[in-house]
């Protein structure tokens, strides 16, 4: 049945062909940029939604600076966290040489020998205090957290040797090739030791865009000021209380010292992918857009066509079509032209995919993400020739026998 | 006649108003989706200091480890700063007409007791030399730079930026009153006018939007102070770094050198002292990597510094993509609209029109719809790039700063809709020209 209408529709296609040669294209090219569209936006939900690993919605990261001869930095240091722990609804309070997520951060590398070979192990490390697993709200997968008389006073020099560290179990996989990596030792560049006395689940780091960001290692040692920036995790529900608790109490309690940013963690997250989310916004609005044109068109086009040979339906008609198979002849035509466009397409689509692939170093376009795509335009296109192809079918018979 | 054709043209729009808004909507939308994101990609990749592109080049030297590059990803390229021993040598060689080292500083802004109230704030702060008002073009709103003497022996004298003149003297001339950065007094010599470069291709490497500095200070209060940089440090070498000396004398590299060459000759000049001084310095058992001594153009640093991203070629791409497929609508129905009316263009054709007036005329109608599509495609543009700004609300005025329509942005929204014209036209109306009256005349 199918097939019988459709050599007639293809006869009568390829003798008009412009205007669906057009339509075909349109499809095409919006095949083409809704499958590779989707791809991305998919890649960019998927970096954004990453575990974070640390209890994100209930962090908050003061930022101070200290400055003057009458700065005593240890003091203020140490007064600070006394109150901050002090606060009911706090669970736990460090200070902190950078913010996780912030996008700045400090790395080196390790070394499985004390000599030094090849190139190590990148460690994007934090320096924090005997509170700073409970104040990041990781997981501690196996040995312990850091003990107070463990932790090292503040280097100004920044090279002074580390004997113990918390790693993440990917640090730890990619040191020792084992995540049971309690009481191994690792070498810095100078070969001095670090032994391993924690591993924790899992933490992201600093900069999201760096391959590594789960490589982190925590370090005990007073960061060293005049900056001091604490992280405090509150309980469910608090932490906008205590964050304005903090700023007034912090403001006061110092004149030599300034309070430049008390904000929730998940201010630098989300600051952090913020072109990421903008581009992905970006994406979805002119593929929505780029989807309505179309459909658009489609639609404009088959209601000129149907305006066009109002007298040959109503001939149709008159000689015996019914209504549903003037419905069918348009939405037979439609599809025919939307496969035209949908083959073009696809190879439109994985051509832009490859150099995209190339280009940026994306890994290359899924083809599920193409078999959708097709099937969304066949749907748009039907759905886009529904309306027109249903007027046509109105057309009354008598219409074939009157003159214009 | 161009008069009549328009008045045929806009009846002829009337006739069906439903495709008629459709085509103008597809072409607004296709310009306004492409004026958006070529106006931000112009901005990104636009040379601020664009008059002084043939002179003003950036220092580059390989000091970095023998065995891997600096940049895995760009291995041919040399670290983006120097250390401070190389910043000191380049900047001393003497061939440059004006010569900068600097680094981003930071610490308490606090006023002198003379400024009132205002809450002391911690500022990035340049530590940099003399020359780089001169060689920068910065322009002063009161005062000047300080003299090089300023450098070498340390002074206690400051530059303000506008927004700190403003903030603590209420934009007053502030010349010869004093500051106080991280508790020490330094003497104001000059505050900057309007100044809001971006990029910020003069330091890169901590994106490409920031805020120009609060302050600027003399590069010589670096060793005395010993002060860190804000921005970025990398070291590369296993060093036993004990004092702010040993971190002054190791390869860290941390400074970024810019130098203003006048003509061919001085670059030939200064390229020559730079291999030599690699070769020097070689001898002695550094830079062991091959010779990548490199003197690069602004428009050049910001290319391999990637200032426009990836994603900003992919969206200036999709843009085209959108404005194709509106342009192929357009085309589509403007030839089903001609077409349909075939039968009283044959008439026309009949009584006497020439194909090249029923052509002119039918491309007047697409210009009409282009020129209209043109205006309401600007109006959705700055309605986009207000959308935008939202989206990157940042406190980084220099990115934000980008996403205005201006003239440029105006020029492509002709551009574009003069070419949209002609494209989405020129078919319709040929085809249209080409019909012959008979067929038509015929079937009434």
């Amino acid at each position: 049945m199918i097939t019988q209408d459709i050599r007639p529709i293809l006869s009568a296609l390829l003798r008009n062909r412009t205007g669906a040669v057009l339509v075909a294209l349109q499809v095409a090219i919006a095949l083409a940029v809704l499958v590779n569209a989707v791809y991305i936006v998919k890649q960019r939900v998927d970096k954004i939604g990453r575990p974070t690993g640390v209890d994100i919605g209930n962090i908050i990261v003061i930022d101070t600076i200290g400055f003057g001869a009458g700065y005593d930095h240890m003091a203020t240091v140490r007064d600070d966290l006394g109150w901050l722990r002090s606060q009911p609804g706090v669970r736990a309070a460090t200070v902190v040489s950078q913010i996780p997520l912030s996008g700045s951060g400090s790395s080196n590398r390790l070394f499985k020998t004390p000599e030094a070979k090849g190139e190590g192990v990148p460690m994007n490390y934090f320096l924090l205090d005997d509170s700073g697993v409970d104040a990041l709200g990781v997981k501690l997968a196996a040995g312990r957290k850091f003990r107070q008389e463990e932790i090292l006073p503040e280097d100004p020099t920044f090279n002074q040797p580390v004997p113990s560290m918390i790693v993440t179990r990917a640090l730890a996989k990619s040191l020792f090739g084992t995540d049971n990596a309690i009481g191994k030792v690792a070498y810095d560049a100078l070969g001095r030791p670090v032994t391993v006395t924690g591993v924790i689940e899992h933490m992201q780091g600093s900069w999201v865009d760096w391959d590594k960001l789960d490589h982190v290692g925590l370090l005990p040692r007073q960061p060293s000021g005049p900056n001091a920036t604490y992280l405090v995790r509150t309980e469910a529900g608090r932490r906008n209380a205590i964050s304005k608790l903090a700023e007034e109490h912090l403001s006061a309690s110092n004149a030599r010292r300034v309070v430049q940013h008390v904000r929730p963690l998940d201010y630098y997250r989300n600051r952090s992918y913020q072109s990421d989310r903008n581009i992905a916004i970006f994406l979805v609005a002119v593929t929505a857009l780029l989807a309505c044109v179309t459909a658009l068109g489609i639609f404009a086009l088959a209601t000129f066509n149907v305006n066009v040979r109002t007298r040959q339906i109503g001939t149709r008609r008159a000689v015996g079509a019914r209504k549903v198979d003037v419905v069918r002849y348009f939405m037979v035509e439609n599809w025919l032209i939307t496969t035209g466009g949908v083959l073009l397409g696809a190879a439109l689509a994985l051509g832009v995919g490859y150099s995209l692939s190339r280009a940026y170093e994306l890994p290359r376009l899924d083809l599920y993400y193409l078999v959708g795509g097709v099937v969304a335009l066949w749907a748009l296109g039907q759905a886009a020739a529904w309306q027109p192809a249903r007027r046509a079918a109105r057309i009354a018979p008598s219409v074939a026998t009157r003159t214009v | 006649m161009f008069g009549y054709y328009i008045k045929l043209a806009a009846h002829s729009l009337r006739r069906n108003p439903g495709i008629t808004s459709l085509m103008v909507l597809a072409v607004a939308l296709g310009i306004a989706v492409c004026v958006v994101t070529l106006t931000v990609h112009h901005g990104m990749s636009s040379n601020p200091l664009w008059w002084k592109n043939d002179r003003v080049y950036a220092v580059t030297l390989d000091s970095w480890d023998p065995e891997q590059p600096a940049d895995d990803k760009h291995p041919d390229l040399p670290p983006p700063q120097l250390t401070w021993r190389d910043a000191e040598a380049v900047t001393a060689s003497g061939i440059p007409q004006h010569a900068v080292r600097m680094f981003k500083g930071y610490g308490v802004i606090s006023n002198d007791g003379d400024g009132g109230g205002v809450r002391p704030e911690n500022s990035i702060v340049r530590v940099t030399s003399a020359d780089f008002f001169d060689l920068f073009d910065v322009p002063f709103r009161y005062g000047g730079g300080w003299k090089a003497a300023a450098d070498a022996a340390p002074e206690p004298v400051a530059v303000l930026s506008s927004e700190t003149n403003e903030r603590f003297f209420g934009g007053a001339n502030s010349v010869g009153r004093t500051i106080r950065w991280n508790d020490r007094v330094y003497r104001i010599v000059g505050v900057l006018g309007e100044w809001h470069p971006a990029p910020t291709f003069y330091d890169l490497n901590n994106g490409a939007f920031q805020d120009p500095e609060a302050m600027y200070v003399p590069i010589g209060w670096a060793p005395s102070l010993e002060l860190e940089s804000a921005g970025n440090t990398n070291c590369w070498k296993p060093e036993s770094i004990d004092s702010f000396a040993g971190f002054l004398a190791s390869e860290c590299i941390w400074i970024q050198v810019w130098v203003e060459l006048p003509d061919a000759a001085a670059r030939t000049r200064m390229q020559a002292w730079l291999d030599s001084y690699v070769a020097g310095e070689r001898r002695s058992g550094r830079f062991q990597r091959p010779d990548n001594n490199r003197l690069t153009p602004i428009d050049e640093w910001l290319r391999i510094n990637e200032v426009v991203r990836d994603d900003n070629r992919m969206l200036v791409a999709l843009a085209f993509a959108f404005l194709a497929v509106c342009l192929i609508n357009t085309v589509g129905l403007l030839l089903a609209k001609f077409l349909g009316r075939a039968a009283i263009t044959g008439v026309r054709r009949a009584l006497g029109a020439s194909r090249r007036q029923v052509f002119l005329q039918h491309l007047a109608e697409a210009g009409m719809i282009a020129a209209v599509g043109a205006v309401l495609g600007v109006a959705l543009s700055a309605l986009g790039l207000h959308a935008l700004r939202v989206m990157y609300a940042s406190p980084r005025e220099g990115f934000t700063g980008l996403m205005h329509v201006n003239a440029w942005s105006l020029g492509v929204a002709v551009a574009i809709a003069v070419g949209a014209a002609l494209a989405a036209g020129l078919y319709p109306a040929w085809r249209i020209g080409r019909i012959a009256p008979s067929v038509y005349l015929k079937s009434q």
